[in-house]
């Protein structure tokens, strides 16, 4: 049993990025009650541009999030008050219909410039390993884990403490009250999305140093996005935590018992399982 | 001494989809006042406070506050202005503290400077609200919670404050504290249009009222007068004593 | 009278375009043109399925491409067995129903929004599925994981033509009997109100399955046919995005919800693909910005703009005598 070791430390580790990735979906979710079908792919889009970054300017693809952060924040923002708004007026499905839109729209960009080839992200530090516990594990896992709980810890103390964070929280509680107090909802979910693909652009830099990357990645992105969310819940830090967890150890061991092929298969089973078993009532508060 | 007119509702009508819900309603509300809409469920009290606010925007007619068109304004601007309306079923904010309920009172930009006087005022006006101001609003009382509501709506430095159905599932002897409260708050310069079901309560406690059915308006006056009307006496059995 | 003479003349009418489009193969027209028709009819079935779903069941189905891709490798299944081609298209049909059935246990359990994504896992999964398994022995053709199908090379291009043309008419003929029926009826109480069906004793979940059956058996006999005429298929492209892509914009453009939207949306989609044929690279790039342009300005379609529908369900505009309401999402 000693070859598991590896696989369930790297699992344990990567389910901190996972639940850093889900984090956006998740807040966005909880206070708008929106899924943006475009979450995985706008991840990708960080993920691009320290590529980019990485190869045109040579630096360090960390320093890209100096350039994503604040792009990907006013993307966010943009999309959120002027687009989904209005597409949330229209019908239930809209926001859903436009947010494929431009998932597809951004898949087909990446595919044109940077072609279907499969790419990564490379940094002196993230190619060496350390032990643990006789298992070798690559150093990148373990800044993606400690990445991810420094973000989670970061955005948990902002809705808590600052007024901003405590009007979204009063805005995804009840918004009818929020706008009677003269909060500005349009503005609150505005700067909530915004902040929610600030998260994105951290996680797409080292899902990048952490894996191969293509065009297409955006899909299987979003649906672990969406299944830490299933297994974690919303609404709690923890849960998507957890749920983190769990899908980094089912990629992981489901690569160490059935080969690399076929590890995404597993993680996409164990969303499609829990599906099926989970009560209707896990969402909501 | 003469008193402005704070707020004036003018022949409006509001749809919910196809169906009306508001007829050529019209209102006015002086400075000072406390004034009283009444009327039982589906009269559309809620919805003319709705209108008010600005979560629903009247298909016909114009509302006036201080001499302002509000009619088409979004609902935190009109809350910039000085109206704050008190929903129905209290509403707070289950998950925070009562402290940040109450902070989340002065979130619009132009009743932030006054924070804190409003908070002293609040907590003057309800001193349990001092007492438990660090616990989770879901744990207080019905009546604390009414309260709770009341304050937060106070954060925001209103000088119209609308209240929908204060005494919803309320004893009455928390019933008593609230409308003290209401007086207190008018003696502090705030001018009060509340809504209730109970005609009796609702006359001792107003200057004046309106009496809402299906929709319209079909009584209004001064409580003293309104008490003496035949009608209110046929349709509401002689509660006036 | 009048009523009379006009209904028989559209009747006439309706006729004698359906006899033209029956005979249009034999009327010696460049193959490029039966092959635009030929996907006209497949997309066009396909577009009225998930109008089914998403525009009258409020199921916003992704897996459309699951359907396709289980019908198409089911073919190569059969053909390579030896059978005939037209009993492969109707397992890939059966396939993909019996496949929906299965996947309702872990899907249904969500709500419109959630369903999305669920069924967005699917495809993708069955993708990797078929990328690992090799269903039929026997080496593979091309780089990739990819089938041949077998006994198909005789068909001609005016077979499938009209194998088509009998696929869509079906999908028109099946919609219509859906949306008389009781259980269109159903179906419309549950697109407006989930739970307040439920209440009225509606049974939300069968009701739903039915539609998704029907829809999963249509489009995968609109999957199967497709294959009889590329005659290889492969995983990537079997399990592929574009056909949602495909179906959304048609039934988007045409008008959601409304019977005749798939039918106007599809011949511009055709049409769109015909343009964009040389801009292959380009082509999703295209149709998903189309797709958000319509989305916000138009999303009612062509024939939900016709018919003067409103654009916005929860925001009313201009409507004369209704009033705007600033309404609340979610509470």
């Amino acid at each position: 049993m000693s070859g598991l070791a590896t696989p369930i430390i790297m699992g344990f580790l990567l389910g901190g990025l996972y639940a850093l990735i889900a984090l956006g979906l998740s807040l966005v979710f909880g206070v708008m009650k929106l899924i943006n079908l475009a979450h995985g792919d706008l991840v990708l889009l960080s993920t691009y541009t320290a590529y980019v970054v990485m190869t045109k300017l040579g630096l360090d693809p960390l320093l890209s999030l100096v350039f994503s952060i604040p792009l990907l924040f006013v993307i966010g923002f943009v999309l959120q008050r002027y687009v989904l708004k209005r597409a949330s007026l229209i019908s239930m499905e809209a926001p859903l219909i436009i947010t494929f839109g431009l998932s597809l729209v951004l898949q087909n960009l990446f595919q044109i410039i940077w072609s279907p080839m499969s790419r990564g992200l490379q940094a002196s530090y993230a190619t060496s390993s350390f032990g643990l516990f006789g298992a070798s594990v690559p150093l990148v896992y373990l800044f993606d884990f400690v990445i991810a709980l420094v973000v989670m810890l970061f955005l948990h103390l902002f809705l808590q403490h600052t007024y901003l964070g405590k009007a979204i929280n009063a805005a995804s509680q009840d918004r009818r009250a929020a706008q009677l107090m003269g909060i500005d909802t349009n503005h609150v979910y505005a700067l909530a999305f915004a902040i929610a693909l600030t998260t994105a652009a951290v996680a797409g830099v080292f899902l990048g140093l952490t894996f191969p990357f293509t065009p297409q990645s955006g899909v299987s992105f979003l649906i672990i996005a969406f299944g830490v969310i299933i297994i974690g819940g919303l609404g709690s830090m923890l849960g998507t935590f957890i749920g983190g967890i769990i899908l980094g150890l089912a990629q992981t061991l489901g690569g160490h018992f059935f080969g690399a092929a076929a590890q995404m298969l597993v993680v996409y089973g164990i969303v499609l399982f829990v599906l099926a078993i989970r009560p209707k009532g896990i969402f909501g508060r | 001494m003469a008193q402005e007119t704070l707020l004036e509702v003018r022949e409006v009508d509001v749809f919910y989809g196809g169906i009306q819900a508001l007829w050529d309603v019209g209102l006015q509300v002086r400075e000072g006042e406390i004034v009283a809409l009444i009327g039982a469920n589906g009269s559309g009290k809620s919805t003319l406070l709705d209108a008010i606010s600005g979560l629903i925007r009247p298909a016909k007619g114009k509302i006036y506050f201080q001499g302002e068109d509000i009619t088409d304004l979004d609902p935190f601007k009109i809350v910039s202005l000085g109206v704050s309306q008190v929903p129905e079923g209290r509403r707070i904010f289950p998950e925070l503290s009562v402290l940040d309920n109450l902070m989340l009172g002065s979130y619009n930009r132009s009743a932030r400077p006054k924070k804190g006087q409003n908070l002293e005022m609040v907590y003057e006006l309800f001193p349990v609200l001092k007492e438990r101001r660090k616990q989770t609003a879901k744990t207080l009382s019905g009546g604390q919670q009414q309260m709770l509501a009341l304050g937060r709506g106070l954060m925001s430095s209103p000088k119209l404050m609308l209240i929908d159905e204060m005494s919803l599932g309320l004893a009455p002897i928390v019933i008593n504290e609230v409308y003290k409260a209401l007086r207190e708050m008018r003696q502090k310069g705030i001018t009060i249009l509340f809504v209730e079901q109970s005609v009796r309560r609702s006359l001792d406690e107003a200057d004046r009222a309106y009496i809402m059915e299906a929709g319209r308006i079909v009584l209004q006056g001064n409580s003293q007068d309104l008490c003496e009307e035949e009608e209110v006496k046929k349709a509401y059995f002689g509660i006036c004593d | 009278m009048k009523d009379f003479i006009s209904r028989a003349r559209g009747g006439l009418a309706l006729l004698s375009a359906i006899v033209l489009l029956a005979v249009l193969p034999l009327l010696g027209l460049p193959r490029d043109w039966i092959l635009y028709f030929f996907l006209f009819y497949i997309y066009l079935a396909m577009a009225n399925m998930w109008n089914l779903l998403a525009g009258y069941s409020g199921l916003m189905s992704l897996c459309q491409p699951a359907f396709i891709g289980l019908a198409g490798y089911t073919l190569v299944i059969i053909t390579w067995s030896g059978l005939s081609f037209y009993l492969g298209i109707i397992c890939g049909a059966v396939m993909a129903a019996i496949f929906a059935v299965l996947i309702s246990i872990p899907v249904f359990r969500l709500s419109g929004i959630y369903f999305a994504i669920g069924t967005l896992v699917i495809p993708e999964a069955l993708r990797i599925v078929f990328f690992l398994w090799r269903p039929v022995g026997g080496k593979l053709q091309g780089g990739g994981a990819g089938y041949m199908i077998k006994g198909v090379g005789g068909v001609s291009m005016s077979q499938l033509y009209w194998f088509a043309f009998v696929l869509a008419a079906a999908s028109v003929i099946i919609m219509r009997l859906i949306l008389r029926s009781r259980l269109g009826l159903g179906l419309s109480s549950i697109r407006d109100n989930d739970r307040a069906a439920a209440c009225c004793g509606i049974a939300v979940f069968k009701l739903k399955l039915y539609s998704f059956i029907i829809s999963a058996f249509v489009t995968g006999l609109a999957g199967s046919v497709f294959y009889v005429y590329q005659q290889f298929i492969e995983p990537a492209t079997a399990f592929n995005i574009k056909w949602t892509m495909i179906v959304i914009l048609a039934t988007v453009i045409g008008g959601m919800g409304i019977e005749e939207g798939p039918f106007v949306g599809t011949i511009i989609v055709v049409f769109l693909h015909f343009l964009l044929a040389k801009y292959a690279g380009v082509s999703l790039l295209i149709q998903g910005a189309i797709l958000v342009i319509i989305m916000l300005i138009a999303p009612q379609g062509i024939m939900g703009y016709l018919r003067g529908t409103r654009a916005y369900r929860f925001v009313l505009r201009h409507a004369t005598g209704n009033g705007l309401i600033k309404a609340d999402i979610g509470n």
